[in-house]
This record gives C-alpha cells, sequence and structure tokens, in this order.
C-alpha cells in the first residue's frame, strides 16, 4: 500500500496501478447494474479540471451537492486536483440552508444534482459571488444552467497542474456549538494522509458498498479515498430504503456503517430463523461481508461478539471532520472492545484536563473565515476534540464522555442544541427551552411564557407547545427532529452568569 | 392493508402489534429510528410491488399516512 500526499498523487498512483478495473459500480433503473474504471475517473475528473479552467474558475471555490454518485466523485476530483477547492454540501439541507452554505464558502461554481433544483434560484439571488451553476445531468446548457456532460465532452483528458500537500483541499461544513454551521479548511495532505497513511491489508479489488451520505469526512475519506488508494470497487447505494437489497445485489465485503445502522441490522440477525450462521449471514448480508468500520458516534461493545458469531468483524473507530476525519481505529487483527481503536499513525494525543488533544497531519488548517472558533480549537497544533478520553500506553483510545455542547445521534449525525432551541424559541408561547438527547434522539423541555398564555387565553399548553414542535419537525431534517417534549412547570435553574444551566 | 403493515412494523420495534394504531407515529410513539423507518419503506416497496418517493415518504409521520401513501401508489 502507497502513502500518498495529494489527491492527484493518490488518483494518479491508482489509476497506473488499477487502470481498467472497476473504481464505481452503481445502479441504472431497479436492478441494472454499470460500472466506470479508474481510467475513466482520472479522465473525466481531468477533463473536468479543463472546463474550470476555461471557465475561469481555476483556485477558487466551488461548491458541489448531490447523493453519492459518479458525477459527483469526477466533479469533486476534477475540482481538487485543479487546484480549486471543493466545498462539498449536505443534499438534504433545507433550501435556505443549502444557499446560505454556498454563499458563506465565497463559491464560484455551484455543481448541483437534478434533485436539488429547487435552490438555483435560491442562489442565483443571493449568492453575489456565485458565477456559474452545473447541472450534473442536464444534457444540453442553457441561460440558467451548464451541462456537466457538455461540459466534458468539449475536452480532453490530460489536465495537468502542480498540486502540493500544503494547498487548501476542500471546505466541509460541521454542526458549531453556536449553532453556526463551521466550515473546516482540510488540504491534500491533511485528506490523502488520512485516507493512506495506515496499511490494514485490503486487498485490491474488495467491494465496498458506500451507504453514508458522501459530504461526510468519513465516507470520503475512508470509503472514496482509502478505497480508490487500494484499487477497491467502490458500489453506490442509491437510497437508505434499499441498503438490504443493495447488500444483496453487490454483494459487498466490507461495509462503512454508523451505529444505527448496525443496531438495526442485529435485529434482523436475531429475528431471522433457527438456521446456521452462515445461511443467515448469507440472507441478511448476501454471503461475501466479512467487516463492518463503525464510526461517527459511540457503538454499544456487546454488537462485535454478537456480529463475529456471523463471521463478520466490526472495527470500532473515531474521529471527527477537523481531523479529516480518523484519529483511531481498531484493526482486524486486533480489536479490543470498549477502545475506539489504536491512534492512527499520523496522529498523537495526549489529555489536558480531562480533554482529549491531538496533533498530526491531518488536523485542519481552522474554521473558514472564524476566527474565534479557530483560536479556540487550534492550540500550538494541538487541536481540542471536545471529548473526553485518554490514551494508553499502547496508543489505544479511550472516550469517556464529551466536554463540548453537540448532540451526537446514532447516525453520527452532530446536531447543535443551540440551533434548534433558536428555532422553537422564536415561538412567543417559549420562554426557556433546553434541547438535548436522551437515548439516542432529540428532547426538548420548555417551560412556557405563562404571560402570553394568560393573554392569548391558550387552554392547552401541551397542545400548543406539541404542535410547534410538529410544525418544526415537518421541515427538519430527520437527524434534527425533536421526538419527545416535556413542558416546565418552572423556570430552568440558571447559573450565576445567567444562563440556563444545562447539566 | 394495516395488518400487513403492523407485521412488518413489528420486525423493526419490540411492540405488540396489536397496540399498532393507525394513529400511533412511527418515531415518536412506536419508537423506530429514522434508518429503521428508511428500511421498513424499502421492504414496503418489496411487499406491496410500489417505488416509494425517499422526499415525499419523509412526510410519513403515523401509519395512518403510510397507509394512505400506499393506497395512492397502488391507484
Amino acid at each position: 500500500m502507497k502513502v500518498y500526499h495529494t489527491l492527484k498523487d493518490l488518483l494518479v498512483g491508482a489509476e497506473s496501478a488499477y487502470g481498467s478495473n472497476d473504481v464505481m459500480r452503481y445502479k441504472v433503473g431497479r436492478k441494472e447494474v454499470a460500472s466506470k474504471s479508474y481510467t475513466d475517473l482520472k479522465n473525466d475528473s481531468e477533463k473536468l479540471s479543463a472546463a474550470l479552467e476555461k471557465l475561469g474558475v481555476l483556485g477558487a471555490h466551488i461548491a458541489l451537492t448531490g447523493k453519492t454518485s459518479y458525477s459527483w466523485l469526477l466533479s469533486f476530483m476534477g475540482i481538487v486536483n485543479s487546484g480549486s477547492v471543493a466545498v462539498p454540501l449536505d443534499v438534504s439541507l433545507p433550501a435556505d440552508e443549502l444557499c446560505e452554505l454556498v454563499r458563506r464558502s465565497r463559491a464560484k461554481a455551484f455543481i448541483v444534482d437534478e434533485t436539488r433544483l429547487d435552490v438555483v434560484e435560491q442562489v442565483k439571488e443571493h449568492c453575489p459571488e456565485l458565477q456559474y451553476i452545473i447541472s450534473m445531468q442536464k444534457e444540453e446548457s442553457d441561460e440558467k444552467m451548464l451541462s456537466l456532460n457538455q461540459l466534458l465532452d468539449a475536452e480532453q483528458p490530460g489536465f495537468d497542474t502542480e498540486v502540493k500537500p500544503e494547498m487548501l483541499c476542500t471546505i466541509m461544513f460541521t454542526s458549531g456549538t453556536t449553532g453556526k454551521s463551521k466550515g473546516v479548511m482540510l488540504t491534500h495532505q491533511n485528506l490523502a494522509d488520512n485516507a493512506t497513511c495506515l496499511d490494514m491489508k485490503i486487498p485490491d479489488g474488495t467491494v465496498i458498498l458506500s451507504v453514508l451520505p458522501i459530504h461526510h469526512a468519513y465516507c470520503l475519506s475512508m470509503d472514496i479515498l482509502k478505497g480508490i488508494s487500494i484499487g477497491s470497487v467502490i458500489c453506490v447505494n442509491d437510497s437508505l430504503l434499499h441498503v438490504a437489497n443493495n447488500i444483496k445485489l453487490f454483494e459487498p465485503e466490507m461495509i462503512l456503517m454508523v451505529p444505527m445502522m448496525i443496531e438495526v441490522f442485529a435485529k434482523k440477525l436475531q429475528d431471522a430463523p433457527a438456521l446456521p450462521p452462515f445461511i443467515i449471514r448469507k440472507k441478511v448480508f448476501g454471503g461475501k461481508l466479512h467487516t463492518i468500520c463503525s464510526g461517527g458516534a459511540y457503538l454499544n461493545p456487546d454488537y462485535i461478539d454478537f456480529f463475529a458469531k456471523y463471521g463478520i468483524k466490526i472495527l470500532q473507530g473515531y474521529g471527527m471532520t477537523e481531523c479529516a476525519p480518523v484519529i483511531s481505529t481498531n484493526l482486524p487483527w486486533d480489536i479490543r472492545k470498549g477502545t475506539v481503536g489504536k491512534l492512527m499513525p499520523n496522529c498523537e494525543a495526549k489529555t489536558v484536563d480531562g480533554e482529549l488533544w491531538v496533533r498530526g497531519s491531518s488536523v485542519m488548517q481552522g474554521y473558514y473565515e472564524m476566527p474565534e472558533e479557530t483560536t479556540a480549537a487550534l492550540q500550538d497544533g494541538w487541536l481540542r476534540t471536545g471529548d473526553l478520553g485518554y490514551i494508553d500506553e499502547e496508543n489505544y483510545v479511550y472516550l469517556t464522555g464529551r466536554c463540548k455542547n453537540l448532540i451526537i445521534t446514532k447516525n453520527g449525525e452532530n446536531v447543535s442544541p443551540e440551533e434548534i432551541e433558536n428555532k422553537l424559541g422564536e415561538s412567543r408561547l417559549v420562554q426557556e427551552i433546553m434541547v438535548r438527547e436522551k437515548e439516542g434522539v432529540i428532547e426538548a423541555e420548555i417551560f412556557p411564557d405563562l404571560d402570553y398564555v394568560k393573554k392569548h387565553k391558550v387552554k392547552d399548553i401541551q397542545a400548543s407547545l406539541q404542535a410547534l414542535v410538529d410544525e418544526y419537525n415537518a421541515t427538519a431534517q430527520s437527524f434534527k427532529k425533536v421526538y419527545s417534549l416535556i413542558v416546565r412547570e418552572e423556570p430552568f435553574e440558571r447559573t450565576a452568569s445567567g444562563k440556563v444551566k444545562r447539566f | 392493508m394495516l395488518d400487513q403493515l403492523r407485521e412488518i412494523i413489528v420486525n423493526y420495534v419490540d411492540v405488540d402489534a396489536a397496540s399498532i394504531t393507525p394513529e400511533s407515529r412511527f418515531m415518536e410513539d412506536l419508537g423506530l429510528s429514522s434508518f429503521d423507518f428508511m428500511t421498513m419503506l424499502g421492504e414496503l416497496e418489496e411487499t406491496f410491488d410500489i417505488e416509494v418517493d425517499e422526499a415525499e415518504a419523509s412526510k410519513i409521520v403515523t401509519v395512518q399516512e403510510a397507509l394512505d401513501y400506499i393506497s395512492q401508489l397502488q391507484a
């Protein structure tokens, strides 16, 4: 396995080693499978780089949103290997939030999947620095949007420019503890080192099913970049509805999952009729699956033994976008239950007042245009993780809790309680509110504005507040929905400085 | 159709099929996680031979709404 320090070297190296092998397989229609090779990917990404040069946006920030697809992948590679900066955005965001991130990232071009054409008018109006909108599916360019396919057809492969390890590669947005998301700035080296510095002894040609959202650092680094660097076949899961069916269709050997998914598959294994484990494994996992990498949130270690009965290893790891993202992982030949694995070879760690601090070549450059948040997170090259934990003498990492106010849901999404508190708090009915996690889901506790209740003769406070929560849930992303509501009769206890006491 | 749906739901959560009513909310009352819900929708596609639209389906809150959605797709 080779270690690379830029994504350009990574793609060029992988193409020269695996050329005509499949890099990606994806569904066309309901059951048919199509594929693209390593050479296709290198050529198409170079054509996109050439197109960006023609448009005059080389070196600029280019926003990108869509589900995992070959178009997304070639766009990402074409952007970053032209010396430009990719800004991958969550395709499931509400239109106004997506528009806001395009604006805040100062993107000059926006490559968009057709499922999100609803944001096109909005970004044109609200993003003054945006010059081009490029559709991933459109056949022909028009006055509104350029066609990605047409741009590629007009170019030849062979674009070449120097890409250095220290060059900014991507800005990835992550939930901030103040409710405003932060753009994590990662260089080529941050990402390339994270994806390639650890040899997990995975043979080339290994079939991976990619089920996590591609704008997440964990999926991008481990499924995509690591996958490419070691010659894997990356199969695209078209929808979360179809994970179970796609496992049978693509017969993957490895899958990266978040704990919420592992729990669902554990139930399926448990509920299977009393048959030998290898038959159950074939029924549920298509027979070839041997490894699940788990990250993004806490995993109950009991699942490790449970899945082992079916011949499946679960490798729990730990990371955060700010570290591109993997900090530690368990390895197939050395699984330590109760730990989140061994530190990556490019990472060192220490504990300061109970908090885990990490340093190394994957630690971010800072938050985009947020100097105060950057100063708070980075100290003399050390990244404050916000997690409580420690490392043992063999470099295994143990996590014991969290000191930052961020909810980590079981699907690995980070949610800022303040963001939800601010939204629900806009209602006159709410005087004080606290949002927190309870058993993996989000709970809101509200103290109503009793003056308002009296004045407006609100009869059923509980029902009115539930209606408010329902209204919020109707448009919120699924992982930000409030599942449980508690109505308080007394105001919250406050700290000396007048803030609501959280814990 | 309600009975068929009940049988599918109990594969995801430990609840008594009889306790599932049309008014039950999948996540709040029955305790399905968002991934449980998505996987269940995939199973509904197979069972009822329908093609579920992810964005439309994400608006479904109650069992009745799911039944209505299935009927609408079958019509």
